[in-house]
């Protein structure tokens, strides 16, 4: 159960990570960053002014938003005729800055997020499950599905989804390329911050908890086949249940390694990911 | 060829390198502080700074240390033992620092001491915890926190009184969990208590919900909680939401009380913690002045509460050093280091007087701190009996 | 370059004990060659063969280790548990390389990052072994018959030869037909292959020399701070090699150095220059900066920015040093 909640968030990460990776080919280092920045705004909106909790989510996510427009015009966009491993730098660098401003703004201790459910499990049958646990996992299958909406049903969404099969093609059939480059970073942004809202109060807030959601992201991307959403939502949610599995059969210190050796097994297995339907070599 | 470009690279730092001269600066004494700034434990290197400044401030207030003036040089070992490593070179021969304080972690501690030995400076440990760090032979270490076993002996006469029969142990994958379990789990099986089982979780792991249900199996009556207290506040709500109904005992002293009570809530509710200073009843402490005044002050200053249960290590390390400079009358080295021996001074834990601990002629110093149990009941941190 | 021009660099670093300022300045300039050489054998496979490989501390750390237990356990010398170190490495690379002979791009990359996360795992929890957390302290200094090579300035010219060795080596597989098959490879591995190009060995035979290489700084680092711990496996070491190779210029045999040389300064410099509350802060910024105005990499851009012969850009087909 608690896999899934994980899970969950993992999903939002890898969606916003595999569309970046996946339709502009950068290695978004900061992702973990806007991920921590999305549960530092969440805490500012929630815990110094008090709003409603899913208005501290939504405030998250339109900083996360309008921090990656910006990154993407400034940084990305310059640099976006330089190789990949040029941009990846560039993403390291923002996300050692990002990290790094955290610290000096709010303080290496641990933040904690207060939010209005009662702490009190709710018990179904065997399982226990606290209620904030529950409400971030409806708010994630939310904004899961609204992604897709996002991505299937609006014109923005086909114009990414042409961008992202035949660039080429697309910018002769009238896409402008810059503003789909600029909205998919704004958009990956976006859904991390909120990932890092949803889990900032099941948790606790500091400025490196995003290197390790980074990593995982990564991992679910890669699961999933690059620049498949769906592939990547189920990868994250598998990746949640894995880890939560796992760690009770194997011993603890090696728990993370349970993430690894699947990571490494699949890639073996099906190195296209377990969802890809065609193969794409980076 | 491009491989000129080295050359130049290499030729242009040099430069810089050699024309650039030592900081130097003849009234102050310096004192060098290496602690990890950035980072995973950022927060409690930084209130180890603070209480280091507090000292400092205290002393130079008093007119200082045999007439001059106190100076601290603050360098950020990043949570990364290389950095450690870098940093007391770089305060050894650029400051030209007489003494150190540092380096919080067991793992930077133990790396910068080559260089302690190399040119011969003097470092106070005032938070590290493996035994190994006093136990080496490297006659330059002087250690005013207490090493995990010591802790335990600290704990085995309230053993009873708690009524542990079975304990469980629950630590933070690192030198500092893995010595805390096996101190604490000789000096139970001493008094005849039952060890069942001992699980780790990753210094950055969030969720240790498959820790705890394996613990919630075992039947004991106790939980011996080893880590930082972030994770202790995690661990402490999904305990609660897992139904773990046990004593739990927190070890280390870095707990801080007053945090878990604000982040954890009812599910700290409770507990017993093992610290090193008790700042909500300062005047039980050795030095009840002392430790009412460091209270006060830190507050004055705007630090936050829970920092103190840290705070003050930075303030004793400090104050040690310089009790020690003030008997060997200079800012040199060897002389801090033999004053050391002799120094017997009072800081806000309790009493500091360093005794041999190592092999023979090459002693380290290991000071036998004060350790105290409260526990959080109603919401508030008390005294537990 | 000249006679001259050749004779005096080679001088400057010979006596470079003698007039540097101070032994902090030593230290630095034995940290920046450990590290060159790590950016040496990252590039190898980064910017030779086309592969990143994210998981690179792995090997750095492997290589640390086993040089240290050799040394402390099995009392071996110095002189033994180096190419001892260097060997587990490579194995270790030759593991990855064939493990990842159907991996591309981004998923050789995470099969590289997984690989060190496992290793770094085993490290902590293997206590009996490593001694996990706790660490390895007390790494014996290396010693030549009755000498101690402990002092800093005489580990200098360990590292210094190293180095040479390092980028010797380097230079030599970049310029002969192997290398030529690495650039292949990276270019257009379709291409390659088509025309006969066994892709596969040549990917592995990457791997081994760049994570042997890296075993060899490892265990020089190991012996030269005495103390090994699994903080070498951390992924900020990884980053770092990333940035000293590409912000130096990869796919040059120059590049890796200058990047290692500026990026072991530069925290340094950070140190003596702004409190500590600014060091990291400043640095990333830096690092943007750098990117942003030098993106193809330190040494590809100011040598064409100084209009040299020929300008040594990684996309060209023939390797230039």
């Amino acid at each position: 159960m608690n896999g899934l909640v994980l899970g969950g968030t993992y999903a939002l990460l890898g969606i916003g990570l595999t569309l970046i990776f996946g339709l502009m080919n950068v290695v978004n280092f900061a992702d973990g960053e806007f991920y921590t920045l999305g549960a530092y705004a969440a805490f500012a909106t929630l815990g110094l002014a008090g709003t409603h909790f899913v208005a501290a989510v939504l405030a998250a996510i339109a900083c996360g938003v309008a921090l990656g427009a910006v990154c993407e015009l400034t940084l990305l966009r310059p640099l976006r005729a330089e190789s990949i491993d040029t941009t990846m730098l560039v993403m390291i660098g923002v996300w050692i800055t990002m990290q790094n401003g955290e610290l000096l703004l709010w303080g290496g201790v641990a933040k904690s997020i207060p939010h209005p459910f009662p702490t009190a499990p709710l018990v179904l049958g065997p399982v226990s499950i606290a209620p904030l646990r529950v409400f971030v996992l409806v708010l994630a299958a939310g904004l899961i599905v609204a992604s897709y909406l996002l991505i299937h049903k609006t014109q923005l969404g086909m114009a990414m989804r042409a961008t992202f099969q035949d660039r080429d093609t697309a910018a002769l059939m009238g896409v402008r390329i810059g503003r789909i480059h600029t909205a998919t970073f704004a958009f990956g942004s976006g859904l991390a911050a909120a990932a890092g809202a949803l889990l900032g109060p099941v948790f606790l807030v500091y400025p490196s908890m995003g290197d390790l959601a980074a990593l995982k992201a990564f991992s679910v991307v890669i699961l999933g086949g690059l620049g498949n959403l769906p592939g990547a939502t189920l990868g994250g949610l598998l990746l949640g249940v894995a880890e939560e599995l796992g760690a009770g059969y194997v011993s603890s210190g090696y728990r993370d390694a349970v993430g690894f050796v699947i990571i490494i097994l699949v890639l073996l297995l099906r190195p296209a990911g377990l969802f890809a339907k065609q193969e794409r070599i980076g | 060829m491009a491989t000129r470009w080295i050359v130049l690279v290499a030729l242009v730092l040099a430069a810089i390198a050699t024309t650039a001269g030592p900081a130097q600066s003849q009234a102050l004494i310096k004192i060098g502080v290496i602690e990890p700034l950035s980072g995973p434990v950022a927060a409690s290197g930084n209130y180890v700074r603070m209480g280091a400044e507090i000292a400092r401030d205290w002393l130079n207030a008093r007119g200082g240390v045999n007439g001059r003036k106190i100076d601290l040089v603050i360098e950020d070992n990043k949570s990364d033992p290389k950095e450690a490593a870098s940093a007391a070179e770089k305060l050894i021969v650029r400051d030209r620092v007489p003494a150190i304080m540092g380096a919080w972690g067991s793992s930077m501690t133990l790396a910068a001491m080559p260089k302690l030995e190399e040119y011969g400076v003097p470092m106070v440990v005032e938070t590290s915890s493996a035994a190994s760090i006093t136990k080496r032979g490297n006659p330059w270490i002087f250690r005013i926190s207490p090493p995990s076993e010591m802790e335990a002996l600290g704990l085995e006469q309230y053993v009873d009184k708690l009524g542990v029969k079975r304990a469980d142990f629950l630590a933070v994958n690192t030198d500092w969990g893995r010595g805390a379990i096996s101190a604490f789990g000789d000096m139970l099986k001493r008094r005849g208590a039952v060890v069942g089982a001992a699980e780790f979780m990753d210094q950055a792991a969030t969720d240790m919900n498959a820790q705890l249900t394996k613990i919630k199996g075992t039947g004991g009556d106790t939980l011996f909680l080893t880590t930082a207290v972030e994770q202790i506040t995690l661990v402490m709500k999904q305990a609660q939401e897992q139904r773990l109904a046990r004593k739990i005992i927190t070890t280390g002293g870095s707990s801080s009380p007053t945090q878990l009570v604000k982040q954890a809530g009812a599910a700290a509710e409770g507990s017993y913690h093992i610290v090193f200073f008790m700042p909500w009843f300062p005047e039980a402490m050795p030095d009840g002045k002392l430790a009412r005044m460091f209270v006060d002050e830190w507050s004055k200053r705007g630090h936050p509460f829970e920092g103190l249960t840290e705070g003050f290590r930075g303030h004793d390390g400090i104050a040690t050093l310089a009790e020690a400079i003030r008997v060997a009358g200079k800012d040199e080295p060897k002389a801090i280091r033999d004053a050391l021996w002799k120094v017997s001074l009072v800081g806000v834990n309790g009493p500091i007087k360093f005794e041999k601990d190592g092999p023979a002629g090459k002693e380290s110093g290991q000071s036998k701190p004060s350790i105290f149990v409260v526990q959080i009941k109603d919401g508030k941190v008390a005294l537990p009996w | 370059m000249t006679r001259a021009g050749r004779v005096v660099p080679v001088l400057l670093a010979l006596t470079l004990p003698l007039w540097l300022g101070s032994p902090y300045f030593l230290h630095v300039v034995i940290m920046a060659g450990i590290f060159g050489i790590l950016a040496l054998s990252l590039n190898l496979l980064l910017g030779y063969t086309g592969q990143l490989s994210l998981g690179h501390a792995a090997f750095f750390g492997i290589g640390a280790y086993t040089s240290a237990l050799l040394t402390l356990r099995l009392e071996w010398s110095f002189w033994l548990a180096l190419p001892g170190a260097v060997a587990a490495s490579g194995l270790a690379g030759w593991l990855i390389g064939r493990l990842a002979l159907k991996l591309r791009g981004a998923y050789f990359v995470l099969v590289t990052i997984s690989f060190a996360g496992v290793i770094a795992l085993v490290s902590v929890n293997w206590m009996d072994v490593t001694n996990g957390p706790l660490g390895l302290p007390g790494v014996p200094a290396p010693a030549l018959g009755p000498w101690s090579l402990r002092a800093k300035s005489v580990y200098y010219y360990l590292v210094l030869v190293a180095v040479l060795l390092a980028y010797l080596v380097c230079r030599r597989l970049v310029a002969s037909r192997i290398g030529r098959a690495f650039v292949a490879l990276r270019e257009n591995e379709a291409l390659a292959e088509s025309v006969g190009v066994d892709v596969t060995h040549y990917l592995v035979l990457a791997a081994v020399v760049s994570a042997a290489m890296a075993g060899m700084a490892g265990s020089l680092y190991a012996h030269y701070t005495r103390f090994v711990s699994p903080e070498v496996f951390l992924f900020s070491y990884t980053v770092t090699m990333v940035i000293m190779v590409v912000a130096g210029g990869k796919g040059t045999l120059a590049g890796p150095l200058v990047g290692a040389l500026i990026f072991t300064a530069l925290p340094e410099a950070l140190r003596a220059v702004t409190s500590w509350q600014w060091q990291m802060l400043a640095y990333g910024v830096l690092l943007v900066a750098l990117v942003f105005f030098l993106p193809r990499g330190i040494v590809p851009q100011l040598s064409a920015a100084i209009g040299g012969r020929r300008r040594a850009e990684p996309a060209s087909p023939t390797p230039r040093s």
